[in-house]
């Protein structure tokens, strides 16, 4: 009993250099939590407010787009949590040479270390709570339905929050306990996997032919020209245009990262570039949901920029229908940008704790240290890169007619889409510097 | 006479309570290749890394072709491996997502040499050690010895004078080991450079010039048993450095 104590109080002490595994993935649960929060409250304001009173009679429209909203970003931030906890699990592996010079058994190691991934996320949770308290003043003030918020519809019911919360507690303990799994599946950490997989080309033939169609449906229904078939058809848009995206990503990514690595003439280039070919389709999951963001970006911003300046909108309710999807629209692609910078930068920390060893290898080689964080932190932001403008452009071709008419009548808000795509940008490079503390201390301890 | 040119004065290391290096001095020449053996523990890899500029000693000094090695900064250092050392570990430690010639064309990248030329020098260094063919296989498709020669091509195509080896049979098989000890000496001593070597295979360590011992920080030119508490204290052996000087005695013998 004394020595599972004894090795309890051992491995309950912070190794030198791990404080960065701890605060990352606390710091993202705060932020899921948070952002989680904050968008719940603000879709069931939807929900509840226009209960009683709905003089205008578009609950129901604001009650789906708000669905959808919640649906589009749950996801990502279930990915984001899942990948926090295995990143705090991944002490498990300094823990275990500790453990074996003690006595204890693997098992409780597992245990505890599930425990403790757990806690930091318990630990980032409070603090999401706390965030999204603080955050709540100024979310109210945002307007919706030619009203603010209000404070008084974004206190999120105890039953809701309580089941959020629970909820992310067990995201964080069945993450971590995977990761253990995986921890254990390859005890050296870098995978030597044996030839770099293939990404095939029947995924760019199928995607250019559901191109062409949803085109052409596109074409047909926005001759029509009215409100409610323009409506049907962004979605239809978004729909077929995300389905698209995630068909041919890959083998967009694969296929610029391939032209890179031939040109590439610096070690940064070549490095950054193997690295997204090592699996073009991981490369592109991480950052997949930028595709969404972009896409909803481009065809909602056009197609409410088309919307205003056209005219369309005589009555007042449709004006600030039109406001609203504004607004959910930046909502969304504000979150997003958050989740992925988040995402990159726990991914990174998780992937530089993997590697290790290469890492400390190539240090005593003579590797400058600012080759080695360029070269990954460019594996991140060429793919970033190309989803986002990618995914843009695609999304403008095949709006085609009414981009070209957005850029002719809606200038500033076209300026203002592309403003925040790069602004999303910069995020994700934010968040992949917030990861570099971890490489300098795996440097430092060896 | 053959000139020093690599030198350890009175280097000292400890971690903690544990002592890694005891006031070690030692003497490395052109052109030679020295094995440096001992029981795990006894500061080998300490040794190596404090003669390469990778760990700084508590005390004493390094000195390569004149420069102070222990003087310079992180910065300094990391310059001087990347120019002037080679280095070789035991698991190869190459980059698992590049192929054979770029990993070996990198070494030369980092010290601003174009792409092109590069993977020119590192085809002729990888068809030298055996392994033409394999130039565009990733890591994971060779066995451990060729990435090991793999290994040796990128310690020595950017020219380095001097190549420091930790280990670099001890994942091998004994046949393998003696094929790629082979071709790490053909590549180093055998073209006039200079390699310091640590293994704790006699086999291996017979095939280098001259063989040192390491005991508990402390470096000899004979294997010793003498219990630690004998062992050399700092201090006490003023007046008789201990200078472990090229010899032919422990030349290989076929
Ligand atoms: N980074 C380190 N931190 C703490 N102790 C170390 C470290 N590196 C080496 N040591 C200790 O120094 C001694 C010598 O280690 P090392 O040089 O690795 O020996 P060898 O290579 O001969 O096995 C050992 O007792 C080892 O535990
Ligand atoms: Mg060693």
């Amino acid at each position: 009993m004394k020595s599972t104590l004894s090795i309890l109080w051992m491995l309950s002490r912070p190794a030198p250099g791990s404080k960065a595994v701890m605060v990352l993935p606390a710091v993202a649960f705060a932020l899921v939590t948070a952002l989680l929060l904050i968008v719940l409250a603000g879709a069931l304001s939807f929900f509840t407010n226009t209960a009683a009173d709905d003089p205008t009679g578009m609950a129901g429209i604001y009650q789906m787009l708000a669905a959808f909203a919640v649906s589009l970003m749950v996801l990502p931030m279930m990915t984001l949590g899942g990948s926090a906890a295995r990143l705090s699990a991944r002490r498990r592996d300094e823990r275990l040479s500790t453990l074996r010079l003690l006595g204890g058994t693997p098992a409780l190691v597992s245990v505890l270390t599930i425990i403790e991934s757990t806690l930091v996320a318990v630990v980032g949770i409070a603090a999401g709570i706390v965030l999204y308290a603080a955050a709540l003043p100024a979310i109210a003030l945002i307007h919706f339905q030619g009203q603010a918020l209000g404070l008084a519809t974004l206190w999120l019911p105890g039953g809701v929050l309580f089941i959020a919360v629970a909820a992310l507690i067990l995201l964080a303990a069945i993450s971590a306990a995977l990761g253990l799994r995986l921890v254990i599946l390859s005890p050296l950490g870098v995978r030597t996997r044996q030839k770099a997989p293939t990404v095939h080309w029947l995924r760019l033939a199928l995607g250019a032919g559901a191109a062409v169609v949803l085109y052409l449906v596109m074409t047909v229904a926005t001759a029509s020209g009215s409100a409610a078939i323009m409506i049907v058809v962004l979605c239809a848009a978004f729909a077929g245009g995300l389905a698209l995206l995630n068909l041919m990503g890959p083998f967009v990514v694969k296929w610029i990262a391939t032209r890179r690595l031939a040109r590439a003439t610096t070690p940064v280039r070549l490095l950054a570039a193997r690295s997204i070919l090592e699996s073009p389709k991981a490369a592109w999951r991480q950052v997949s949901s930028l595709s969404m963001t972009s896409f909803i970006a481009v065809v909602a911003g056009t197609g409410l920029a088309i919307i205003a300046s056209a005219g369309d909108a005589h009555n007042a309710e449709d004006a600030i229908l039109y406001g609203d999807m504004r607004t959910g629209v930046l909502i969304t692609v504000i979150v997003s940008f958050l989740l992925v910078a988040s995402s990159a930068g726990v991914n990174q920390a998780a992937a530089v704790l993997d590697r290790r060893e290469l890492y400390v290898s190539l240090d005593r080689l003579g590797m400058p240290r600012p080759i080695m964080e360029s070269a990954r932190k460019r594996a991140v932001m060429w793919p970033v890169q190309i989803v986002t403008i990618g995914s843009g452009v695609l999304a403008a071709v095949l709006l085609f007619p009414l981009t070209g008419l957005a850029i002719i009548f809606a200038p500033v808000s076209v300026l203002v889409i592309a403003g925040i795509l790069a602004g999303g940008i910069g995020l994700v490079w934010l968040g992949l510097a917030a990861s570099a503390p971890i490489l300098t201390a795996v440097l430092r301890e060896a | 006479m053959t000139s020093t040119f690599l030198s350890a004065r009175s280097l000292s290391k400890r971690y903690g309570a544990g002592i890694a290096l005891n006031n070690v001095d030692l003497d490395i020449h052109p052109g030679e290749s020295v094995a440096i053996m001992g029981a795990s523990g006894s500061g080998k890899t300490t040794l190596l890394h404090t003669l390469a500029g990778i760990t700084s000693p508590d005390s004493g000094s390094v000195n390569y072709e004149g420069t102070d090695v222990t003087g310079l900064n992180e910065t300094q250092r990391s310059k001087l491996r990347r120019e002037a050392f080679g280095f070789v570990f035991q698991s190869g430690l190459l980059i698992p997502e590049l192929t054979a010639i770029e990993n070996v064309a990198l070494a030369l990248m980092l010290n601003g040499v174009p792409r092109r030329d590069a993977e020119a020098q590192s085809l002729g260094w990888l068809a030298h050690l055996g392994l033409a063919g394999m130039e565009n296989r990733r890591i994971g498709e060779l066995s451990g010895g060729q990435a090991q020669r793999v290994a040796i091509a990128r310690a020595q195509v950017t020219g380095a004078r001097i190549v420091f080896a930790d280990e670099p049979t001890g994942a091998l098989d004994s046949t393998t080991s003696a094929e790629v000890m082979t071709a790490l000496l053909n590549a180093t001593a055998g073209r006039g450079n200079t390699l310091v070597l640590v293994t704790h295979d006699p086999t291996v360590a017979s095939r280098c010039s001259r063989t040192l011992f390491m005991h508990d920080g402390v470096l000899s030119l004979a294997p010793t048993s003498r219990p630690a508490a004998t062992q050399a204290i700092p201090g006490a052996s003023t007046g008789t450095t201990f200078l472990p000087q090229l010899s032919q005695d422990g030349e290989a013998r076929a």
